[in-house]
């Protein structure tokens, strides 16, 4: 599958609040612990072999769980390949803690399902959308459902 | 540089919900043509099909930095996804009509990571003070006044003092609908600063549809159906229903510690402690398990 591979290499360079060395050990046998800068910029994590400028590479965050293993260590697999696990292992508990927190946010999933709730719960409360100001209420991707699956509604009523 | 490639194509087809879809025409890198593929917009990935029915994408475009632009061209309905990174690649397109190309120009310029972050934060800012001018409290005016709480396990809803934080957030206001938000290197930082503080605050999954687990107090029909069906009046008291008055969130304090009960407004902490814990594993293992 193709894709912009510098494109993504120029996101890899973007300021993160979430980067930081840790050991990280790939999904096949026989990968071992390796020390990695792990970046985390919008939803993707980036790894890089320290001091070098170009990620070796970069997972996308979507559709992805996030477990804490032990005290220090956690893991992320990805739905369609659940017995494939990356492995991170942190300094502390603390940061594994912060790690865990800050993926399972970084998807745009996640970002979606906290908007309807917001655009919800405003609603019910002041009985205004408050998406309609800028002009994006009917966008397919800030739609409320009620099952699992977002699907187009009909609005009208808002 | 690799790339979690078979789980990005599975993304493109999973059942998550696509932001746009559609036929257009993309101009060929090394064959100059204009060939038609079928386009599925999810997020801040742009992949393309060769057919609707495909397995797999032929490939995708990560919009993450990019602009759109309408192009010269002698192709009708033109525009162009730009980058501004050196050497970047530019990526000529086309639709069938007008309003196609409108509609995608308009997906594509605002699907961004930072823009739906900004759409987010936005609100949560104006939710905050919806529900301070409202006053968080045992009894609440109208129902309940959740939020969305940190879901690590065994977590509870974090303290925050009302005032300060909350009103920080508006640095980067949303601008208005027809132009996309700028972004700008301090814009961002500051956005990822307080996002790392209210993010952590919004921890969960939302599993089924927020409003399941808002009204989570009230299992059933009542409470997602309150946003399309509240047409009369404007405040619902969806929650109210059958009479079971949801627990307030006690206010969060930033580094307060997990452990203590500030809020004045909450009767047993402890008890409201246990049940937010045990609500968000249960949703959060459901939603688990439905992946």
């Amino acid at each position: 599958m193709r894709f912009n591979e510098k494109e993504l290499v120029s996101l890899s360079r973007q300021p993160s609040e979430m980067a930081a060395e840790l050991g990280m050990r790939g999904p096949k046998k026989g990968d071992v612990l390796k020390k990695r800068l792990v970046k985390l910029v919008v939803n993707f994590l980036f790894y890089f072999r320290t001091d070098e400028e170009e990620p070796i590479g970069a997972l996308l965050l979507e559709q992805c769980r996030v477990e804490k293993e032990d005290s220090q260590t956690f893991s992320i697999v990805f739905l369609d390949e659940a017995e494939r696990k990356y492995l991170f292992e942190c300094d502390s508990e603390e940061q594994c803690g912060e790690w865990i927190d800050s993926i399972i946010k970084a998807s745009y999933e996640f970002m979606r399902k906290n908007l309807i709730f917001y655009r919800t719960e405003i609603h019910r409360l002041t009985g205004k959308d408050p998406l309609e100001q800028y002009g994006i209420s009917d966008e397919t991707r800030f739609q409320v459902s009620n099952g699992l699956q977002l699907m187009p509604r009909d609005t009208s009523s808002l | 540089m690799k790339l979690n490639e078979r789980s990005v194509a599975h993304y493109a087809t999973c059942d998550s919900p696509p932001d746009k879809t559609g036929f257009l025409f993309k101009k060929g890198e090394r064959n100059t043509a204009y060939h038609r593929r079928w386009f599925v917009l999810k997020g801040n990935m742009l992949f393309y099909f060769e057919e609707r029915d495909s397995r797999e994408p032929i490939g995708v475009i990560v919009l993450e930095g990019c602009t759109v632009e309408l192009c010269e061209s002698a192709e009708e309905f033109a525009f162009a996804i730009k980058f501004d990174c050196a050497k970047a690649r530019v990526y000529k397109m086309a639709a069938e009509n007008q309003a196609a190309m409108e509609s995608w120009v308009k997906a594509l310029s605002r699907a961004s990571f930072d823009y739906m972050r900004l759409v987010v934060k936005e609100l949560e800012r104006q939710l905050e003070e919806i529900q301070e001018a409202a006053g968080v409290g045992c009894v609440g005016a109208g129902g309940l006044q959740c939020k969305p709480k940190a879901s690590r396990r065994n977590q509870v809803a974090r303290s925050r003092s009302g005032a300060s934080s909350s009103s920080s957030s508006s640095s980067s206001s949303l601008s208005s609908a027809s132009s996309a938000p700028p972004m700008s290197g301090s814009g961002q930082k500051s956005l990822l600063d307080e996002g790392h503080h209210t993010s952590k605050e919004n921890g969960v999954a939302w599993s089924k549809a927020p409003g399941t687990l808002a009204n989570g107090f009230v299992e059933g029909a009542s409470s997602c159906v309150a946003w399309e069906s509240s047409t009369d009046s404007g405040i619902s008291t969806g929650c109210g229903a059958d009479g079971v008055r949801a627990p307030p969130v006690p206010p969060r304090r930033r580094g307060a510690s997990l452990e203590s009960p500030v809020s004045p407004g909450t009767g047993c902490f402890s008890k409201l402690h246990d049940w937010y814990g045990r609500e968000v594993e249960e949703l959060r293992a459901q939603w688990l398990q439905s992946q």
